[in-house]
């Protein structure tokens, strides 16, 4: 569960952004669209606790995010949100489970590496775990990032622009995984986009103008 | 885990580093080769004047009669007259006077005549058979009987001079009755018999007297008159003989200030302080070892600016790796340790492998002084107070290293870095 009351930032004083409240429960989704340069992935930031808004507050499970300190929030943003970016970044040094393990290992202090290769394989990536992250396909990757934001059962899962760079077919295919995981994991999903091809697909809209 | 990653980062783009680490290995391997062969060639030089206050011998360079006498490195002075050394070597002043006698060498180990004592003064006990007492009865030093596989009963011929090739003296042979135990001193690379079996190799040619006379090299000991009898041994006793240097313990501690004036100026002799010669050897070497000590540091230097563009440069590329650590719940801090391991890491590599390094030129080093002075270095002697400091300075110069890199990635701004990938 998600909910933002009132949140403004800028980066400037010229340019505010007042960001729309939102309100999504665990398990549903909410999409913000908008066009580009509107804050789409400032307010996505701000959800993910990455940037600090100027006013405003957001509850994740009942509890103000902003109000935490910065290490308490470091380790905050690692159990409580996940995160399936644009572009995948990975530790490239690592292969695709330790990448996962790592995520888990930061955010609870324990490699949950069974958790781990259940997702993938729910992901259909379980064949990819011990190869380097550069050697799997954009798909892949993205697959795999979305294996690495849900290893410690988050309460959001936010998602920037996560089809952009996919065709249509894969563009589905993790639409679909985005959702239903986040059903299974009981996550409120976020997603950010401005891609007419999944906006018709859910009914829950918040628009940036 | 975040040592763990550092360790795979180090080698998953292994040529960023490879420069930095071999730089390092470079100097700490230099460092390493000349703090050990410093402390252990003082070590063996300082060993071996111990006990000896001053060394009389013919004129000539004061250094050249201690390396000559003492450490058996270079050609002796010359000789001196034993009758005229007798009588400083009774005075009242002095403990235990040592002569010496250079005479023949057996494959390139110098047989030296010389008394009881000199097993003596460098603490070297008979570990099997007996002490010389007869004309060409020697004793080994423990390190020939290794090297030659000889025991007691064994018998050889000399060669003439230093040099292995020299002439061959197959008039006498000589017998070894003992072999000496390990000392670590020069003693263990000579081969120790009577005085007069030296004088007699010499005097008693008999029929080869000219080439005797066009021997001439300095410092070897020759007979003056040969008017003795062939069949029976020459004695200590034999008057108008030379020797080559004596060594001098005194009892009254005056004797070493006043004697170098004295024998100067009274006799055609010199004596030299060990201590003094062996000090101003040091200060030459000193200078050698000091400016290699310094390029050793600017390498390290180099090496610590190599490291730093290193971290700098994979932090650039690393950014977005970066940012996703904190995404998933990493702190600050951990990324800076995570900069600062991989540096120590690297670090600790080259002074692991350098330290190994400089003992295997330590080995190539003591092979050829062995062959050249009969001098060896152990590779396997740990100065922990020296090379600990090497260590601290080696990580010193990792964490200097990594220390901006490693700001860096504390400040990191997570969004804007995500934002703009």
């Amino acid at each position: 569960m998600i909910s933002t009351n009132k949140i403004t930032f800028s980066y400037n004083k010229d340019q505010v952004f007042h960001m729309p409240d939102l309100y999504c429960e665990a398990g549903s989704t909410i999409l913000i669209t908008g066009d580009s340069g509107k804050g789409k992935t400032t307010y996505l930031h701000i959800l993910g606790g990455l940037l600090k808004p100027t006013s405003g507050a957001i509850e994740i499970d009942k509890e103000n995010m902003l109000a935490l300190s910065e290490k308490k929030l470091d380790k905050f943003r690692g159990k409580n949100i996940g995160i399936v970016f644009q572009k995948s970044h990975f530790v490239s040094a690592l292969t695709v489970l330790e990448n996962l393990e790592m995520a888990s290992w930061l955010a609870t202090g324990k490699k949950n590496s069974a958790r781990a290769k259940k997702l993938l394989e729910q992901l259909d990536v379980a064949n990819q775990a011990n190869k380097l992250p550069s050697q799997l396909s954009i798909g892949q990757q993205q697959r795999v990032s979305i294996a690495r934001a849900l290893i410690n059962e988050p309460k959001v899962l936010l998602a920037d622009e996560p089809t952009s760079s996919l065709d249509d077919k894969n563009a589905e295919k993790v639409i679909e995984l985005l959702t239903s995981l986040s059903k299974e994991y009981k996550a409120a999903l976020v997603i950010v986009t401005h891609d007419s091809r999944i906006k018709e697909k859910f009914i829950n809209k918040i628009t940036l103008i | 885990m975040i040592a763990k990653l550092a360790w795979k980062n180090i080698w998953f783009k292994p040529l960023n580093t490879i420069l930095s680490v071999i730089l390092l290995i470079s100097s700490v391997a230099i460092i390493t080769t000349l703090i050990l062969v410093e402390k252990q060639f003082e070590e063996k030089f300082t060993k071996n004047i111990d006990g000896v206050d001053l060394v009389m011998g013919a004129q000539g360079s004061p250094l050249q009669l201690i390396l000559s006498s003492v450490y058996h490195v270079d050609a002796p002075t010359g000789n001196i007259s034993y009758d005229s050394a007798k009588v400083w070597m009774q005075h009242p002043f002095v403990e235990k006077a040592i002569p010496l006698a250079f005479g023949d060498n057996y494959r390139g180990f110098k047989i030296l005549g010389t008394t009881a004592d000199y097993l003596e003064k460098y603490e070297a006990k008979i570990a099997d058979g007996k002490i010389f007492e007869n004309n060409f009865e020697v004793v080994l030093g423990s390190e020939i009987a290794q090297k030659l596989s000889l025991s007691v009963g064994d018998e050889f011929y000399g060669s003439h001079g230093d040099a292995a090739e020299g002439h061959v003296h197959e008039e006498y042979i000589y017998k070894i009755v003992g072999i000496a135990s390990p000392t670590g001193k020069v003693v263990d690379n000579l081969i120790l018999c009577t005085i007069p079996s030296v004088w007699q190799m010499h005097g008693d040619h008999g029929a080869t007297e000219s080439e005797n006379l066009s021997h001439g090299e300095e410092g070897h000991v020759h007979v003056e008159g040969d008017d003795h009898d062939h069949h029976q041994d020459v004695t200590i006793d034999e008057p108008g003989m030379e020797i080559t240097a004596v060594l001098l313990k005194f009892r009254n501690k005056m004797g070493i200030v006043t004697w170098p004036r004295i024998i100067a100026q009274n006799t055609k002799m010199q004596v030299a302080s060990p201590a003094l010669e062996v000090n101003r050897l040091f200060s030459l070497f000193g200078i050698g070892i000091q400016a290699l000590q310094y390029l050793a540091y600017g390498i390290m230097l180099i090496s610590g600016i190599s490291i730093f563009i290193a971290l700098y440069n994979t932090l650039k590329e690393r950014k977005n790796e970066f940012a996703l650590l904190r995404v998933n719940g990493a702190k600050r801090m951990q990324l800076t340790q995570l900069v600062l391991i991989e540096s120590l890491l690297l670090c600790i590599v080259g002074f692991i492998f350098g330290t190994i390094l400089g003992r295997v030129a330590l080995v190539l080093i003591s092979n050829s002084a062995e062959q050249d002075f009969k001098m060896s270095f152990n590779p396997y002697e740990f100065l922990w107070n020296k090379e600990g400091v090497l260590f601290l300075l080696t990580i010193g110069v990792g964490i200097i290293a990594a220390l901006i890199p490693a700001i860096k990635a504390y400040k990191l701004n997570i969004s804007k870095t995500l934002a703009n990938a």
